[in-house]
């Protein structure tokens, strides 16, 4: 974090803003980016993105209100709109925003030496079609590289003024071989995290190894997911039933469940917002209020939910610096920085297993009751610790939030996979539904 | 500065706007606000492939500073090492349907008082908590290119959201019902749909989970609608057939399902997915995917017309300051000939599934996962006892030649679909219809 350049308009904002509302905040953004993406091995197109945006969110009596521009010159008609937004909601319990406090100055994902130019595009789409080549008989279908860095501005009439840089790398790549497909990815605040060379192979090597599967038949597997299966029915069933809205709304399985054993006792999930190069690392929140580690499960009992600040008030609580945003355009709503699962790790491929790479449609999860049924991609049997024979797919169902209690392992390694940061995960007994 | 030399073709699309929401959780409006947004994409077309430019607030005006865009834009195209050709299409704009009731012209506060009744009427006994919201956009599109095609056209699309939580000692349902449209407002006298997300989620706590397996399925017209969207109309999009990622690359005229299949992608239909003209200023009609069972049509943008043929370009859609992508708009099933008791007779056994939380492919493998909101189970041609949670997967060739039955009545429905990190609005529809041997996930045992 650095210190704050004041910025004309936003005091002006302020002194507006002032007489018309009890308090007001504005969190802006500005960012440029660099993209090119691959079409099979050539570069299909490159593009370049500078966004700007602000959004004003006013408190007044209780009430609050919102608006949000891509036009700071609009300022003057966005608080109009906010404070307009804000007459018509109904006043609220509302304890006032958070006062300013000293916070370190450093950034946590930032690198001043990124170069967001289209050469390092072009650079890390050619590492990846270099690793891709090690399994030549897998084609590359499409890939893409990004490298991008913004600026975030937050501000508050109590006279918070924070600002935070971040820089962002990501590549992907995809290939098929057959009626077999592969997907890798990677990302990081630095280039010099990111590993093409090996995203390229692992994507091709997906594909190329998956090719052939077997059909099993139903039956109780134990199942390795591996951290983006793992994550993607987390993130669609689990982590909506850890937001403090949805725990007072009626809305969470998890509600009533607050030191109970939820999972199996080696598991613990937190929020660790202070993670050093973690790409969701920030000192404050959405908010202004600042973060810190929250606790979400440890060693298998339930410690904790998250709160932004209107949630909080209103259950009588402290908002626990979880608001996050999508976008400046967003408004603040509950989440999280970087969910970390972790206990104690052990090897997850030394007994016989179904390994499952990713699923598909875990987005159609019911995150009420935890029920799902996906389909698997890229499954592989796992026999004398490691990969074997692919599985040429089957659907795993079950009720996500009954089967934490039968996790068996966690992998050594773990990753990062958008803001989690996990290892792959065994669990005992799930229901595989064969063809 | 004078326009660049060296640009084969170069386009500019400017969305500006504004979209309003109203959000109402448990009786309160929790938030209600407005985004303002004017954004800009120039791509320009050099010698190998794109170089593209999206930036906010561009002042529609040629001259100096377009000119220093085109070649900032030219700079990044000479990155690729493409070959990249356009193929062409018709060049109309619809105009866009009249409404019986402008969003414009309702105000805000009326609104939110309309969206808080439809949110009360799903206060039923057992529902624990209710939540609906309101979303409109309006959307003023320009476009020009270097051919000299020029136009700009107004949309506003606008909808809500009601949502229901019913318990009982400790299970938990949900109820959901949206209804999303460009027909003008559509707040008004909508309690039923309250009162339906709550009747949905109180009945599916006594629903059982559904056991897995292969089984025959009846599908209702909107979770069919699911099936054509992620079955077909993904796996048939040029983009994806050009990058060799589809499971239906090369095989034009082939049979991959019953006669009676015919599955169509139509932009120009008066639904939620109407374009008046698509993002690269073409207009596409009626595209046939499937047509009586045969592989017939991709779903393209000038350029993967150009490189696979075979179809139609108009498909290209995009987000407000991104680049087109080729989409899907109105996708369907069109109708049969068989009524309801007799696709009931047919199934015999089986499962009636309805409503839908989405869907998923993966295009390349040919892999489908869907999910249905509840069912019901068919024993003797007859519904018997609801099920929860049930999901279908299966495999774009094998499936589609269970499809044995279609209703006479097509039924659509409005949402939203996600493609590399674009979401554009959409409708899904068919009529009902029945599938044999679906594999069906559910998390019951015996």
């Amino acid at each position: 974090m650095r210190w704050w350049v004041a910025v004309a308009w936003i005091e002006e904002l302020f002194t507006v803003g002032e007489q018309r509302v009890d308090e007001l905040e504005v969190y802006g953004f500005s960012g440029t980016s660099i993209s090119a993406d691959l079409k099979q091995r050539h570069v299909s197109l490159c593009s370049s993105s500078v966004e700007t945006g602000l959004c004003i969110r006013t408190i007044d009596k209780g009430k609050i209100g919102s608006s949000s521009t891509n036009d700071p010159q609009q300022w003057q008609a966005c608080l109009d709109a906010a404070i307009a937004g804000g007459r018509l909601a109904m006043p609220q319990e509302w304890k006032g925003l958070p006062d300013p406090v000293a916070l370190p100055k450093t950034d946590f994902a930032w690198d001043p030496d990124l170069v967001v130019e289209p050469a390092t595009a072009q650079e890390l789409l050619a590492g990846m079609l270099e690793g891709a080549l090690e399994y030549p008989d897998a084609t590359v279908t499409s890939g893409g590289a990004g490298v991008a860095v913004g600026e975030i501005t937050f501000a508050n009439s109590h006279g918070v003024r924070y600002t935070s840089r971040q820089s962002d790398v990501s590549i992907s790549l995809e290939a098929i071989s057959g009626q077999s497909t592969g997907y890798e990815f990677d990302h990081a605040f630095s280039r010099s995290q990111v590993n093409p060379q090996r995203v390229g192979e692992q994507g091709a090597c997906l594909a190329s190894r998956s090719a052939g599967g077997k059909d099993i038949p139903s039956g109780e597997y134990d199942v390795v997911l591996s951290p983006m299966a793992y994550a993607d029915l987390l993130s669609g069933i689990f982590i909506p039933a850890l937001s403090g809205r949805n725990v007072l709304q009626g809305r969470s399985k998890l509600a009533t469940k607050i030191g109970e054993t939820i999972t199996a006792p080696l598991l613990s999930f937190f929020d660790d917002p202070h993670r050093v190069g973690a790409t969701g690392s920030t000192w404050f929140d959405a908010e202004g209020t600042p973060t810190r580690r929250l606790d979400f499960v440890r060693v298998g009992v339930l410690t904790g939910f998250a709160y932004d600040l209107k949630t909080a008030y209103r259950a009588g609580l402290q908002s626990t610096g979880s608001a996050i945003r999508g976008g400046f355009a967003g408004l603040p709503a509950i989440g999280h920085h970087n969910f970390v699962v972790d206990g104690e790790r052990d090897e997850v491929f030394d007994e016989p297993a179904i390994y499952v790479h990713s699923v598909v449609g875990a987005h159609t999860a019911n995150p009420l009751s935890g029920d799902f049924s996906v389909e698997m991609s890229n499954p592989f049997w796992v026999r004398d610790g490691e990969l074997a024979e692919p599985v040429r797919g089957a659907m795993l169902t079950g009720n996500f939030f009954d089967l934490q209690r039968q996790v068996a392992a966690l992998g050594k390694e773990s990753r990062a996979v958008g803001s989690y940061i996990l290892p792959p995960v065994k669990i005992n007994n799930v229901r595989v539904i064969g063809k | 500065m004078t326009e660049p030399s060296g640009i084969r073709y170069y386009d500019l699309r400017q969305v500006s706007g504004q979209s309003t929401h109203i959000d109402v959780d448990k009786g309160v409006i929790e938030s209600a606000g407005t985004i303002f947004f004017n954004k800009a994409v120039i791509r320009v077309l050099g010698p190998r492939g794109w170089g593209i430019l999206e930036f906010d607030n561009y002042s529609h005006e040629p001259g100096k500073k377009f000119n220093e865009l085109l070649a900032s834009a030219q700079k990044l195209a000479l990155v690729a090492d493409d070959t990249v050709n356009l193929g062409d299409g018709s060049r109309i704009v619809r105009p866009v349907p009249l409404v019986k009731e402008d969003c414009r012209d309702v105000g805000i506060e009326e609104k939110a008082e309309l969206l808080l009744a439809i949110e009360k009427a799903a206060d039923l006994p057992l529902v624990t908590s209710r939540r609906a919201n309101y979303s409109e956009r309006i959307e003023k599109v320009r476009f020009m290119d270097s051919s000299g095609n020029e136009y700009c056209y107004e949309i506003c699309r606008s909808g809500f959201s009601v949502m229901a939580v019913a318990s009982r000692n400790g299970t938990v349902q949900m109820g959901y019902e949206p209804d999303h449209t460009i027909r003008g407002f559509n707040l008004r006298h909508r309690e039923e749909m309250g009162r339906k997300a709550a009747a949905t989620a109180v009945a599916l706590l006594d629903a059982g989970a559904a056991k897995g397996g292969k089984m025959h399925a009846i599908l209702d017209p909107e979770l069919a609608g699911v099936f054509a969207h992620e079955a077909v109309g993904h796996a048939s999009e040029g983009d994806l057939i050009e990058e060799g990622n589809s499971i239906l690359k090369g095989r034009t005229g082939e049979k991959i399902g019953d006669d009676r299949l015919t599955i169509v992608d139509d932009p120009s239909l008066h639904e939620f997915g109407f374009e008046p003209v698509d993002a690269e200023g073409i207009a596409a009609g009626r595209t046939e995917i499937i047509r009586a069972g045969k592989v017939n049509a991709f779903l393209h943008n000038r350029q993967t017309l150009a490189a696979i043929g075979n179809g139609v370009a108009g498909h290209a859609r995009a987000m407000p300051g991104e680049p087109p992508l080729v989409r899907m708009s109105n996708t369907f099933i069109e109708t049969g000939d068989a009524t309801d008791d007799e696709i009931f007779s047919e199934c015999k056994d089986g499962i009636y599934l309805a409503g839908s939380r989405g869907g998923q492919v993966d295009p390349g493998r040919g892999v489908f996962q869907f999910n249905a909101e509840y069912g019901y189970l068919i024993e003797n041609g007859e519904r018997t006892r609801m099920v929860r949670d049930v999901s279908l997967s299966g495999e774009i060739l094998k499936t589609l030649h269970g499809i044995a039955l279609c209703g006479k009545k097509r039924v659509m429905h409005s949402g939203y679909c996600g493609k590399g990190g674009q979401s554009v609005p959409v409708s899904d529809g068919a009529p009902l219809v029945l599938l044999r041997d679906a594999v069906v996930g559910g998390s019951g045992v015996d």
